[in-house]
């Protein structure tokens, strides 16, 4: 057993948020992006979480688990095509075909994960508090 | 001479180890410390799809009353120990089957961390007083 309780249930969560505001910023930093290593425009990324078993507890009852990046997949919807001759990326027709990025989603998703973030540091601070308690006693 | 110090373990120091209110404080102490890995899961998870959020079984507070009302606790308090459960009474609103609700888990966090701070000062207090009656000094 931890000295502090859970801690590493909400390190595996922390650790998995972080990555997706990490990801979640190569979004939006690559909104314009229309060349890439792999050729065409940028296409955005998605995280997805799987859960991690932490431990089985006493008695056969449910198991204490944490959540960890799965995978970080590519959206592969089609971005939108701009007429824009002048461009340097723009086909025969004069259209450019721009990054798959959507602001409006990736802000959503933005305040959703840093939520997220800032509830699983509240556990934190609070088993902290619950352990230095626990020192305290008989003093 | 060694009539008086077996009178003063009879009625000191067995009382505050084999006390109701020690017993059932030490108990639930491990009970507050497994309800917040319960609340670091379910808070870690808020995001997974189907999962069911944790909490200490019912079953636990009714053994621990029932043994109460019996008045045999102090002997009996190593079997009954805290377990988790799946939450049946936590209802889904969301689309994907989810019960966790992270406002629901933030305050029932912090309502644990005070019952916590609460036994630890309880369980610190008896082990003062204890202090107190071998040395006859108060700090």
């Amino acid at each position: 057993m931890n000295l502090i309780a859970g801690v590493d249930i909400s390190a595996g969560a922390l650790n998995a948020n972080k990555t997706r505001l990490d990801i979640i910023a190569q979004n939006i930093a690559n909104a314009q992006t229309t060349r890439t290593p792999q050729g065409g425009p940028y296409q955005r990324r998605v995280v997805t979480f799987e859960t991690e078993l932490i431990r089985r507890t006493l008695g056969g009852g449910p198991s204490l688990q944490s959540v960890r990046i799965g995978e970080i997949a590519v959206d592969r919807t089609a971005g939108q095509q701009v007429h824009n001759p002048q461009h340097p990326d723009a086909n025969a027709e004069g259209q450019v075909t721009m990054p798959n990025v959507n602001l409006a989603y990736e802000m959503v998703d933005l305040i959703t994960a840093s939520r997220a973030y800032e509830a699983n540091l509240s556990v934190v601070r609070s088993a902290r508090q619950m352990a230095l308690k626990t020192l305290e006693i008989g003093k | 001479m060694l009539a008086p110090a077996l009178l003063i373990s009879g009625c000191v120091i067995d009382p505050i180890f084999q006390s109701d209110n020690y017993h059932l404080a030490r108990t639930l102490l491990d009970a507050a410390a497994l309800r917040h890995e319960a609340i670091a899961t379910n808070v870690a998870n808020v995001e997974t799809p189907g999962y069911r959020r944790l909490d200490l079984s019912t079953d636990f507070a009714s053994r621990l009353k029932s043994s109460l009302a019996a008045g045999d606790f102090a002997r009996r308090s190593a079997e009954i120990r805290p377990q988790l459960a799946v939450d049946g009474a936590a209802r889904s609103v969301r689309p994907d089957g989810n019960t966790v609700d992270l406002e629901r888990e933030l305050v029932a966090m912090n309502r644990n961390a005070v019952e916590h701070q609460f036994l630890a000062d309880l369980v610190s207090s008896s082990l003062k007083q204890l202090k107190m009656a071998i040395t006859g000094r108060v700090a």
